[in-house]
């Protein structure tokens, strides 16, 4: 009897393509995405988007050799790239204020800036971060020192052979050092020696780093706002396309021949259900967001204005994909099966599940074909760049578009549904 | 003078079709019937028989590619069908997940109905049900029965002068199935034309007045029952007469005396015929019987009913495509 259950539950899989789809087909999907995120992703290690500033005063012209020189260094590694105004090179590099505004509107990824060490006469430097990135600034800062060090070496190699002393290769010096050395020989030296090991210490030291948090200091609990944005999008999308499904519901049990029988039109059900879906999806992201401000500290008051605007259009957009989905489909088995698949990989292609900045660029570029990378890009303005909201402009534009053409698109799958 | 009023639904040479080339399949080919004022039709047929079609035609949820509709006299126009029609569907088309008092809030709104009227009539309906006591109830956990007197509610709560019925009572015990012909009587007691469908082809015949048998998208039959039976297997009853001793091979002479067609076989225990004049033919049997040395255990008469008419108009093969 046992076989006889295996035998026919197996029959029953048989038949069905859409259990085929879920069981078998959507765990591989996912395992490439995430495969792809993981490998091409971080194993490569997409290249970080890097604002150089030249801090160095004009008349210290060898400075300004070695910060072009460690700029040069710093754009030829594979793992960065240099971004300005015209990423052409010199002319690339920012102003401090300039590469401030790059790192806060997620231009770059973070900024360096180079500036003399009055003491040692060499480089420090300085790295305005974005802290939410938890990667970029240990790699930016080891390539910094890299790059730093074998400049250092390059311009010392000569010198160091002449005898190491400071203008060494000049004759004039040998003989005062002649001179003085006949007068004072014991004490001059010393101050030789002493000489000697300084330049080689300032040599040999690595250059200060000093990270500057830009983007996170200060936050009670910096990267909630992320996590979220992530879920509650994830989530909002599960619910619309669930709610787009009643209007299957509907079909299937008649309701809908009975509703369409009435003072009912199709374009009435369908703006009811997108307005329905619309509000419950702000109320859900609100709950999502309120409770991540009691319990997690996220400053939600304080940024109520771009809250509003960004849940409204990523609610809206949310709704009319659940209600394009659900018309698209003739059976709620179908729905469920594409919902699945369709709500999954946006959630892992656009950074719900895993934050983009460690996805390959190809990757990153491809997640904007998402609701959740517009969406959670909007967020990230408002909670973690705190960007006025009218730079939200693109994002509420995106979305405010994708939820109308969807919209438009489930209405003119409806029609099969309307008088034939 | 006296005019009389027009019908409640006339239907005249109702032409659809579904599909396009080979797919081509005629769903209605020439339909036309008539519903009158306050009267019960039941439009009858076997399955792909086109019914659905029609009641959705009628709905105005299809469109007929030829012919006309006129409801109460006037063409049908899908504002007047809004107004005029009622619908309740096969299928249990509520919300399972909202109280019958809230699905008939619901309805009202849907069919224009608005604050206070919108209340009266769901009180009204409630009551009608008798589901006053279970209203604020989830329809998710009703009986069969409950739930089809809640769906048939729905479909009346702008008291539309037609109304239509898809299979009503499909999937009901019997005392629910009364219950539902009580509140349809009762509607029709304020006027309402019912036209509905069924499979439940002893309610057809005891419920309607008028009976329109479709089949293969045509009318092949519509009138009374009586008229139907007449047009049909006509006025004969099968008569059969079963005996007390099994009938032997020979000594039958008498029965032959009777004039009548009769299926005797010997060793069996009954002898059967087709009568057309029963008061004369059964007392002439019946005594040939005697006089054959049998006994009479029992007599059947058998009446023509609405399922006798229908297989003869329809035939016996199964629609299964």
């Amino acid at each position: 009897m046992v076989w006889r259950v295996i035998e026919t539950q197996l029959r029953r899989l048989r038949h069905n393509r859409v259990e085929w789809l879920l069981t078998f087909a959507v765990p591989v999907a996912f395992f490439s995405i995430f495969a792809l995120i993981f490998t091409r992703g971080v194993g490569s290690t997409p290249r970080i988007k890097v604002a150089l500033v030249d801090e160095v005063n004009d008349d210290e012209s060898n400075g300004r050799d070695a910060v072009v020189d460690v700029f040069d260094l710093l754009a030829d590694n594979d793992g960065v790239r240099v971004v300005g105004p015209n990423a052409d090179g010199a002319s690339d590099w920012l102003t401090r204020d300039d590469a401030e505004q790059w790192v806060r509107r997620g231009k770059a990824t973070i900024a360096v800036i180079a500036k003399s060490n009055a003491s040692s006469q060499g480089l420090d430097f300085e790295l305005l971060n974005d802290s939410s990135d938890q990667v970029a600034s240990k790699i930016v800062s080891a390539l910094v020192i890299q790059a730093a060090m074998s400049t250092r070496r390059s311009t010392a190699t000569p010198d160091s052979g002449a005898g190491g002393a400071e203008g060494s290769g000049d004759g004039a010096d040998r003989d005062a050092m002649d001179k003085q050395s006949s007068e004072t020989e014991s004490s001059s030296f010393d101050a030789f020696v002493g000489k000697l090991a300084s330049r080689a210490a300032s040599e040999t030291r690595p250059p200060e780093i000093k990270v500057v948090n830009v983007i996170g200091e200060g936050k009670s609990n910096p990267t909630i706002s992320v996590y979220a944005a992530g879920i509650a999008v994830m989530f909002l999308l599960f619910g619309a396309t669930s709610g787009g499904g009643m209007l299957l519901e509907e079909q299937e049990n008649q309701t809908l021949e009975r509703l369409l029988a009435t003072h009912l039109t199709m374009d009435h059900l369908l703006l009811g259900k997108w307005f329905y879906l619309t509000g419950l999806g702000c109320v859900q992201v609100t709950v999502m967001f309120l409770w991540a401000q009691l319990v997690f500290g996220l400053e939600l008051a304080k940024h109520l204005d771009g809250f509003v605007m960004m849940t409204f259009v990523t609610s809206a957009a949310a709704a009319s994909f659940g209600l394009f989905l659900a018309t698209l489909c003739k059976t709620r088995g179908q729905l469920n099966g594409l919902s699945v698949v369709s709500v999954l990989t946006m959630s892992a292609l656009g950074g719900s599940m895993v934050p983009r900045y460690v996805m390959s660029e190809s990757l990153q570029r491809a997640g904007l074909y998402t609701f959740n990378a517009w969406a959670l890009d909007g967020y990230d303005k408002v909670f973690w760049r705190e960007l006025p909201v009218g730079e939200l402009a693109p994002q509420l534009t995106v979305l405010l578009l994708t939820s109308v053409v969807l919209l438009l698109a489930a209405r003119v799958l409806a029609i099969r549904w309307e008088r034939v | 003078m006296i005019t009389q009023a027009a019908a409640a639904i006339e239907v005249d040479d109702l032409h659809k079709a579904y599909g396009r080339g080979h797919e081509r399949r005629q769903a209605l080919s020439g339909v036309s019937f008539e519903l009158r004022r306050g009267q019960r039709l039941a439009y009858l047929g076997p399955n792909g028989a086109g019914k659905t079609t029609m009641i959705r035609c009628l709905s105005g949820r299809t469109r007929p590619d030829g012919g006309s509709i006129r409801i109460m006299g006037e063409k049908s126009t899908l504002q007047r069908t809004r107004e005029i029609l009622g619908l309740v569907p096969q299928e249990i088309a509520l919300y399972e997940d909202l109280t019958p008092r809230e699905n008939l809030i619901a309805f009202a709104r849907f069919h224009g109905l608005r604050g206070r009227v919108a209340r009266r009539q769901t009180d009204w309906a409630l009551q009608w049900t008798g589901l006053t006591d279970r209203a604020d109830e989830l329809v998710g956990g009703f009986s069969g029965g409950m739930k089809r007197r809640v769906n048939l509610a729905c479909g009346v709560l702008h008291q539309p002068a037609v109304l239509l019925l898809d299979e009503p009572t499909v999937g009901v015990d019997p005392q629910s199935r009364a219950r539902i012909f009580e509140m349809l009587d009762e509607l029709r007691s304020n006027g309402t034309s019912i036209l509905l469908t069924t499979h439940h082809l002893d309610e057809a015949q005891s419920q309607c007045e008028h009976i329109v048998i479709v089949d293969q998208g045509r009318v092949v039959a519509q009138g009374s029952f009586d008229d139907l039976v007449h047009q049909t297997v006509g006025g004969d009853r099968m008569v059969q007469v079963h005996l007390e001793q099994p009938i032997r091979k020979d000594g039958n002479d008498g029965l032959a005396g009777t004039g009548l067609a009769l299926q005797v076989t010997p060793g069996e225990r009954m002898v059967s015929a087709r009568m057309s004049g029963l008061g004369k033919s059964l007392p002439d049997l019946l005594t040939a019987v005697q006089a054959c040395g049998y006994g009479v255990r029992d007599v059947e008469v058998e009446t023509p009913t609405l399922h006798h008419v229908f297989l003869h108009l329809t035939g016996h093969e199964l629609r299964d495509s």
